[in-house]
């Protein structure tokens, strides 16, 4: 519960801007949507589920990843361990989100920790690494500050949009992965879940 | 802070401290003044909801005094009555996502209490908020789950109201449920989520209240909702032939496995009278009614109305119950599932419907078996939980049939276990009689096989013809019992392997689950441990090894997959503990089997190099790849009738061959299966598979004794500019690049390893000195990506020097295909050219006398392709000459193509740039690999016979240098690597 509730911080940074000045990192979203314009102005609704807490059953993470067109893989640049079950995640949501290629980001989170003198157990280049490696996208945040929040979601979702203008992603029945918005037509909307990168608790 | 709190007593305007008491008492105010939602106000009602969670939060953690405050004003009031104004979706939304926040943030125990305590959470929970808005619906449907998951033992109390008979005594739970057939996919998890964290909860009178209350209604039309989408899988199947709607295909079965893994999660919350409730339904309501019962399609059974009866294709029933039956072990459930499958004959089926479950059931039934609509609908249902005493009447009655059934249950048990040899013995018998009588002979007919083939089939089905008419029990036989009848006559492959491939599925899946006894499962597959030996269902075994026979013809229309699992089934069912329990007759099948797949295979042997490039690479996969039943079947590619074209997008194991190259890759895939199968059959171990032993292979860093090596000097020049000194060493196998050892004189540490087979060499067209070198990474580790594990330029000294490490890399290569290539001959029984004698340069030796006969100017080309290393060398043609003689050959197609471009390619940039001639010798192979050896294997003794000369040599008079000595090949002895010192006696550096 308590790592929860870190994680879902870089979540609520992102909820309209309404909690942009709320100076307690500990607060927690699971769920949010906003929209989001994208470079040649279509204007694209993103969901995000926040799959934290839910663990315990197998077929709601499942259910979620399946419904979902990417997912944020967090981890805390100060704890290795966090970074180090990336992989075990991006596997995880890959294989529960087939036959759609999910669209990731790599997100290292708690930045301002560091600029607060806490020791940076990932180093930016091996994250930068890791991401080319992979082919996803790597952004490192502060959802303290604010810093590279709005990016992350930006990022992702521009992704996705460019994955539906290139033909690779189609607007389909039964997928809810991606859809088309019922308040505006020509509108998207999309699915994203959270995954969460690691157990351990630390400060 | 000061000014707020003298002069207005508690703000009228903002402080500037947002978390403080003084904020909220000022957010207070803006509310008691906008009690009523304008246009005007919207805005700033939003930024007060806001900003109030995030003082709650911030006071939660800090200052009591706020949650003090906050309740004493009653604040959780102005929500509701905002909310009750038809206010829009703009605030409705802020105002869930406040709530969300508040109740997901809330760490101190007192402060979720204080909120929860005044009953406002159950009127927003029961508030009909505008949910055709799915933003609305996405927010409140979150706010209800993130409520659930702060469920306990004490929390409970506030949601759930046991005293109150009049209001709907868990809105939280009845809320939500009525949601639970969402459009929208997020939502329905999210109620799943909700209910799962419900249920987990102990508190024996909020279960009572959920079984006897709720349990009812929802599961019927959750059953219901499943049911609908399993009849509109079906459709996608049947008007699919084309494969055009794949996507549409996956996401339906994705949504039942969904579907079943929350069942299974519910189940395994082993809430005992909750499973009962819902065991029953599912049992009822759908598995035996649609998913069982679409198992057979005569008309005289199952005497419901027929036209009303909905069912799904077989194929779709096969898939789905494996579906059920490899996820779900509940065992009341399974077994009774089992049971009918396995056991339910005509008469009882004839008898009426629910008359099948009552058999074999444990569990209540005063329902009847029906795929039928739920009497009302989940809304109603709930509405009308009011009228509680009907319901409590009701309940008891139930509790009560409840305990009488489970008499008759023991009872039947008993009864079952006495009958059970007879069952048995009456299966077999029955099968036995009809089959092979007709369809197998049938089937035989359509196949277009051999005599010889035919007669061995023949063979193979007799002796059960004769052995089995002896005892003829005609009750209760085979075509008695039309589900299990369905199953395996599925299992004949005569058109195709569609509806086997499921059959063989559903067996696996009925063999592995935890919850079925054996009982049950004896009947039909597993061996029996007690008694006699060889006690297994003949007629199974038939069919399954039938299966793997059949892939075994050219054109057989068996895919990979159906034979992967047909013998992994195979060797489940009759091994136990470690003995085999098959009797001759099938063992010597299974080795029929073995012989025509590598009569096969041989047919595709021949001396390209893709054949061995093919050959490693599949076996690979099959080692990396080893089939996952579970897996399989969530692939609903495999719904859609089997298809050859890769265009599909469908993975190779999972469909036809097309093409030569396919089927030859097929066949090697048919030859690993069954030379496994037959290895494990008979207790033995794989001792020639995979060709490179790795355990033999040098290591990066590993240290090497080099003294008496043939070391070549060199500079290795990667394409990124980077240079360095290595010395370049050739194994009979491996290319090594060691850097000296500085410790031992002489040793070696070696940096990179590579294969000899996989090795691409072309000379530098500026530069005499200097080889291109080309190093393709194994195909057994193929990742997606094949860049090269090595590309780079070697600088030798000199070009004499570079010439002899061109020529010993080309001829390296060469040796070690060949020699792989010799080991799969071994394989497949053919015998080599010269036998005992596993070497290339017989065949090069040959080459080279064959081209003297052909005209001078072709010369260069030829002898250019005895040692230039090319993807599709030349020295094929020599083996395929040699495999012709042995079998007609097919060729790999487009390959003669491919070899004339190739050839002529060599041509153009090799003849120009002839080297001056030389009439030098230059001894190359004087390695001599000298180990002791501790081989289990017999060391093969090589007649080496050694063409050594110069790639480029005059073409006037070319001297042939041939030399005898004899190499150790044994790939098997090597396996203590640490310890392992190649000595290499030899010439360095010799020029």
């Amino acid at each position: 519960m308590e790592n929860r509730h870190r994680r879902s911080s870089l979540l609520k940074y992102f909820t309209d801007g309404k909690f942009a000045e709320l100076s307690d990192p500990t607060v927690g979203v699971d769920f949010f949507a906003r929209l989001i314009e994208v470079k040649d102005g279509t204007r694209i609704k993103l969901q995000l589920w926040d799959t934290a807490g839910q663990e315990r059953f197998r077929s709601i993470t499942k259910s979620y990843y399946r419904n979902s067109v990417g997912a944020l893989l967090v981890y805390d640049v100060c704890n290795r361990t966090s970074f180090e079950h990336i992989p075990r995640w991006m596997m995880e949501a890959r294989r529960h989100i087939e036959p759609h290629r999910p669209v990731f980001c790599l997100v290292g989170c708690k930045l301002d920790l560091v600029m607060n003198g806490c020791r940076r157990e990932v180093s930016q280049e091996e994250a930068r690494a890791f991401a080319e490696q992979y082919g996803v996208h790597h952004v490192e945040t502060s959802a303290r500050t604010g810093y590279n929040v709005e990016d992350a979601f930006r990022t992702v979702t521009q992704e996705v949009y460019n994955r539906i203008q290139n033909g690779e992603y189609k607007v389909e029945d039964g997928w809810d992965g991606i859809k088309t918005g019922f308040a505006r037509p020509g509108g998207l909307d999309f699915n994203l879940v959270e995954a969460e990168p690691t157990k351990s608790s630390c400060c | 802070m000061f000014r707020s709190r003298s002069w207005f007593g508690g703000g009228l305007w903002k402080p500037k401290n947002p978390h403080s008491l003084e904020h909220l008492k000022y957010l207070y105010n803006v509310l008691s003044k906008n009690q009523t939602v304008s246009e005007n106000n919207r805005g700033l009602l939003v930024e007060t909801l806001r900003s109030i969670a995030e003082i709650l939060i911030w006071g939660d953690q800090n200052d009591s005094s706020v949650f003090d405050f906050f309740l004493e004003k009653n604040m959780l009031s102005f929500f509701l009555r905002i909310m009750k104004q038809k206010c829009g979706s703009y605030v409705c939304v802020q105002l869930l996502q406040t709530l969300n926040i508040l109740f997901e943030n809330i760490r101190n125990e007192t402060s979720l209490y204080y909120l929860l305590s005044n009953n406002h959470v159950n009127s927003i929970i029961v508030h009909k908020f505008d949910f055709s808005d799915e933003e609305v619906m996405a927010y409140y449907i979150s706010f209800l789950k993130t409520l659930s998951l702060k469920l306990n033992a004490h929390t409970i109390h506030f949601f759930y109201n046991e005293v109150n008979e009049h209001t709907n005594d868990f809105p939280l739970y009845t809320e939500a449920i009525k949601f639970f057939n969402h459009s929208e996919g997020m939502v329905r998890i999210a109620v799943r989520t909700l209910t799962l964290n419900v249920y987990r909860v102990e508190d024996a009178s909020m279960l009572t209240f959920i079984r006897d209350r709720t349990a009812a209604p929802y599961f019927s039309n959750l059953v219901w909702f499943i049911g609908n989408h399993i009849i509109e899988l079906d459709i996608c199947v049947r008007n699919d032939a084309d494969h055009q709607s794949q996507n549409r295909l996956s996401d339906l079965v994705a949504e039942h496995l969904d579907h079943l893994h929350y069942l299974n999660d519910i189940l395994c919350l082993n809430i005992e009278d909750l499973n009962k409730v819902l065991s029953e339904h599912l049992l009822h309501k759908l598995l035996v009614p649609l998913y069982v019962y679409s198992l057979t399609r005569r008309k005289d059974l199952l005497c419901q109305n027929q036209e009303e009866r909905k069912y799904v294709s077989t194929v779709v029933a096969l898939f789905l119950l494996s579906q059920v039956f490899l996820i779900v072990p509940h065992g009341p459930l399974v077994r009774t599932l089992a049971a009918v499958i396995l056991k339910s004959n005509i008469d009882i089926i004839k008898n009426g419907a629910s008359q099948v479950l009552k058999q074999y059931e444990d569990i209540i039934s005063n329902t009847t078996v029906a795929f039928s609509p739920p009497k009302e609908s989940l809304d109603k249902s709930l509405e009308n939980l009011n009228e509680s005493s009907k319901l409590e009447n009701v309940a008891e009655k139930t509790v009560d049939k409840d305990k009488k059934n489970w008499y008759s249950m023991e009872k039947d048990k008993s009864i079952k276990s006495s009958t059970y040899i007879t069952e048995s013995n009456s299966v077999k018998t029955e099968f036995d009689k009809v089959d092979v009588a007709n369809e197998t002979i049938e089937e035989i007919k359509y196949l277009s096989v051999t005599d010889e083939e035919k007669e061995q089939r023949l063979a193979l089905e007799n002796p059960l013809t004769s052995e089995a008419t002896g005892n003829t029990i005609e009750q209760d036989s085979l075509s008695n019992k039309p589900f299990l009848e369905t199953i395996l006559n599925s299992l004949y492959c005569t058109e195709n392997d569609y509806a086997a491939l499921f059959a063989l599925c559903l067996l696996y899946a009925l063999a592995n689950n935890q919850g079925i006894d054996p009982e049950t499962m004896d009947l039909v597959l597993a061996p029996l441990k007690v008694s006699i030996k060889n006690l297994y269902n003949e007629t199974l075994i038939n069919r399954i090894i039938h299966i793997i026979t059949l892939s075994c013809q050219i054109n057989a229309k068996v895919r990979l997959v159906t034979l992967e699992l047909a013998t992994k089934l195979l060797i489940q069912l009759v091994i136990s503990e470690n003995e085999v329990l098959l009797q001759d007759y099938h063992l010597a099948a299974v080795e029929a089997a073995k012989e025509q797949s590598t009569t096969l295979l041989r047919n595709f042997y021949k001396g390209e190099d893709i054949f061995l490039d093919m050959f490693e690479d599949e076996y690979s996969e099959i080692q990396k790849k080893p089939l996952k039943v579970e897996w399989l079947m969530m692939d609903s590619n495999i719904l859609l009738p089997p298809t050859g074209t890769p265009m599909t997008g469908i993975e190779f194991s999972k469909r036809l061959p097309c093409g030569e190259v396919e089927r030859a890759r097929r066949a090697i895939r048919v030859f690993f299966f069954i030379r496994e199968l037959s290895l494990t059959l008979n207790n033995e171990i794989e001792t020639q598979l995979p060709l490179t032993n790795p355990s033999s292979c040098v290591q990066v860093n590993n240290v090497l004794d080099l003294n008496n090596s043939d070391l070549i000097a060199c500079r290795v020049v990667w394409k990124d500019g980077q240079k360095i000194k290595r010395f370049l060493v050739i194994d009979c196998i491996q290319l090594i690049l060691v850097e000296p050892d500085t410790r031992k004189l002489g040793w070696g540490v070696a940096k990179f390893v590579g294969f000899l087979q996989d090795i691409e060499v072309a000379g530098d067209k500026d530069d005499s000195r200097c080889l291109h070198l080309t190093i393709h990474k194994p195909l057994s580790c193929s990742t997606s990506n094949r860049i090269p594990l090595l590309s780079a330029k070697f600088i030798f000294e000199d070009h004499i020097r570079c010439m002899a490490a061109k020529q010993r890399l080309t001829k390296g290569r060469i040796k070690a295909r060949q020699k792989k290539m010799n080991q799969i001959a071994r394989l497949l029984d053919i015998p080599t050219a010269t036998p005992h004698c596993s070497t290339p340069p017989n065949y090069a030796l040959m080459g080279f006398r064959n081209d003297r006969m052909v005209g001078r100017g072709q010369r260069p080309k030829d002898q250019q392709r005895m040692f230039t290393v090319n993807k599709v060398p030349g020295f094929a043609a020599q083996m395929r000459r040699d495999s012709l003689i042995k079998s007609g050959t097919k060729r790999l197609e487009g390959s003669p193509s491919v070899k004339c471009q190739e050839a002529s390619i060599r041509i153009r940039d090799s003849s120009p740039k002839m080297p001056r001639p030389r009439s030098e010798e230059i001894p190359l192979e004087d390695m001599r690999l000298r180990k002791s050896s501790l081989t289990t294997t017999p060391v093969c003794v090589a007649e080496h016979v050694e063409v050594g000369t110069l790639a480029a040599s005059s073409p006037e008079e070319p001297e042939i240098l041939i030399r005898k000595y004899s190499e150790e090949t044994s790939f098997t002895e090597r396996q203590n690597n640490e310890t392992r010192v190649s000595r290499r006696k030899g010439k360095v550096e010799t020029v």
